[in-house]
């Protein structure tokens, strides 16, 4: 563990290994609806929606170096977004949801343009403000059910390819399918020479600044990149509840998609995934247990910041490693 | 022709004024070192060349351009870059990384969404070649943590090379380095080619005699004096002022 895993430029695993192991993840995935009861997939369901808000909090947290505290916004946003255009506007899902997505990336970069003028400090106390404001607007909001939300969330017709998107399994290949083109999208982006501008930011904006980018344009970007994928996430998690509720905005949903970061490993990608994942499914199992399964993850939490920065994410590229060196010997 | 024409340049803080109708000119393929006693000046006068600080008043050629008041990145977009003198590198990365970040900053793939991060030749060249420059190339996949001080310095100066500018500022290149390093240091930016103009500031005074072919002497914030290496050796107020009454 001497060294840190570095992202996005170094790549501790190699290609083919990255290869591998996501099509051996893909595959397992979308084997899901097949061989998995009704419980597990509605949680496998969750796991990816959680996968794909982590992710976007991730772009800024772990890439750019900034934590917002308010990203639950955007899960709001991408849910009342949709609620608004269909249920009350009466705008068929397949304009609503694209809409939605526009919104939510639009709203990123001026949520970002206001918030980023400010240190890194300042910067998490107006994510919050912000989030906060939001989720104080619809709950006061008459046309949106106040502090009940909006219920009646649509999904999509999928009657075309003969399916139900209302039946469970075809939900879940339905959110398998963004999650999967847009953590592809994400991986490109992040890896690409943008992404690696935001690294830069991460490690030494003043220095970026000297080497003459224009880092507040860069910053804006990874905003609205990060709340176009919580957007998605906030979507689809409507879609799934059939609600949208003042409560996907609150700050202890923002507070979780952070915790989720920090256990999965902010040094990876695939860390925001690997926490989500053990997030909804640790949760799951300790709600059957007990209802304080907060204070275990605060214990958790408090594992990984002191002893194992690189969290689950980490601890299974040291495996890997461990397995390698032993395989060569 | 010159490079850089500094023409009545005024920084006050409040009721003290830094720099005091300033005019000094920087021809092009100079070695050009400012030096002066703590308190001079120096760093107010770099950092308004890089734009880090705006000018109370007076203006700041570049070429045929007026930089005075431009932000930073503006400025090195312009062809102008400068190291620092407290290390700034990109700590969690490795000497490769950090010199591709400095070689895609002017270049039109920094904004690439797209295409892998090490998909452009002419990227990577430019890497390479500064790194040899550098003499750095023993170090490529290392990260700067790993490093040596001295290293680490010679990956500052680096930095500022890869994005190819025409004017060169290096803010005390040697600070903190032991004497071989320095050495090492010196014979490297003396090698560089005469097509790029260098403006120094320095502290070391053996390090600015070898260098540089003009220095000017800063004084609560005006030139004392300007003249080549030998000039400002044998310059009376200059040695009583700044270099001591027994130097030389």
């Amino acid at each position: 563990m001497s060294k840190q895993k570095l992202i996005p430029i170094i790549k501790c695993t190699s290609r083919n290994r990255v290869i591998h192991l996501t099509v051996i993840a893909v595959g397992l995935m979308t084997l899901v609806p097949f061989v998995l009861n009704d419980y597990q997939i509605s949680l496998g369901t969750e796991v990816m929606i959680f996968a794909l808000y982590a992710l976007g909090i991730n772009v800024l947290l772990g890439y750019t170096g900034y934590v917002s505290l308010g990203h639950a916004m955007f899960l709001g946003i991408g849910g009342y977004g949709l609620a608004i255009l269909s249920v009350l506007w009466g705008w068929p899902v397949w304009a609503a949801v694209p809409a939605t997505f526009l919104i939510g990336a639009i709203l990123g970069g001026v949520i970002g343009f206001a918030c980023l003028r400010v240190g890194k400090i300042q910067f998490l106390v107006l994510t919050l403000a912000f989030s906060q404001m939001l989720s104080g607007a619809f709950t006061k909001l008459k046309a949106t059910g106040g502090t009940d939300g909006m219920a009646g969330i649509p999904r999509p017709d999928l009657a075309w390819l003969g399916v139900d998107s209302w039946n469970n399994d075809i939900f879940y290949l339905y959110v398998l399918t963004f999650f999967l083109v847009v953590t592809f999208t994400l991986y490109r982006v992040l890896h690409s020479p943008f992404g690696s501008v935001l690294v830069g930011i991460r490690e030494n904006e003043r220095r970026m600044v000297a080497l003459g980018y224009r880092t507040g344009r860069y910053k804006i970007g990874a905003f609205a990149i990060s709340g176009f994928v919580a957007t998605v996430a906030g979507l689809l998690l409507a879609q799934r509840t059939g609600f949208a509720t003042p409560d996907y905005m609150s700050w202890s949903y923002s507070g979780e998609g952070i915790l989720m970061v920090i256990i999965g490993g902010m040094q990876s990608f695939s860390g925001p995934i690997l926490g989500a994942g053990f997030y909804v499914l640790a949760k799951a199992g300790l709600a059957d247990i007990t209802d304080e399964y907060i204070v275990v993850f605060g214990l958790l939490f408090m594992i990984v910041v002191a002893g194992f920065r690189t969290g689950l994410s980490g601890l299974i590229k040291v495996i890997l490693t461990w397995r390698t060196r032993n395989e060569r010997t | 022709m010159n490079a850089l024409e500094i023409i009545d340049l005024n920084r006050s803080f409040g009721a003290i004024s830094v720099i005091e109708g300033l005019t000094l000119s920087i021809k092009e393929g100079q070695r050009h070192a400012i030096i002066g006693p703590n308190g001079a000046g120096k760093t107010t006068l770099f950092n308004m060349l890089t734009g880090w600080l705006p000018p109370s008043s007076g203006s700041i050629m570049f070429g045929d351009k007026s930089i005075a008041g431009m932000t930073p990145s503006r400025i090195t977009a312009s062809g102008m870059a400068r190291s620092f003198q407290i290390n700034a590198l990109f700590d969690g990365l490795t000497v490769r990384q950090n010199l591709r970040l400095s070689a895609q900053a002017l270049h039109p793939s920094r904004l690439d969404v797209i295409a892998s991060f090490n998909a452009y030749s002419d990227i990577e060249e430019l890497v390479i070649f500064n790194a040899e420059r550098m003499a750095l190339t023993d170090y490529m996949d290392k990260p700067v943590q790993e490093l040596s001080y001295g290293i680490r310095r010679q990956l500052e100066v680096a930095l500022a090379l890869t994005s190819e500018p025409k004017l060169l500022l290096l803010d005390e290149p040697a600070a903190g380095t032991s004497p071989s390093e320095r050495l090492r240091l010196v014979n490297l930016i003396t090698r560089l080619p005469k097509s790029t103009t260098i403006l120094l500031v320095e502290h070391d005074m053996d390090l600015v005699f070898e260098i540089s072919d003009r220095i000017t002497v800063l004084t609560y914030g005006s030139v004392l004096a300007d003249g080549s290496p030998d000039e400002i050796r044998r310059h009376k107020a200059v040695s009583d002022a700044y270099l001591g009454k027994n130097h030389a």
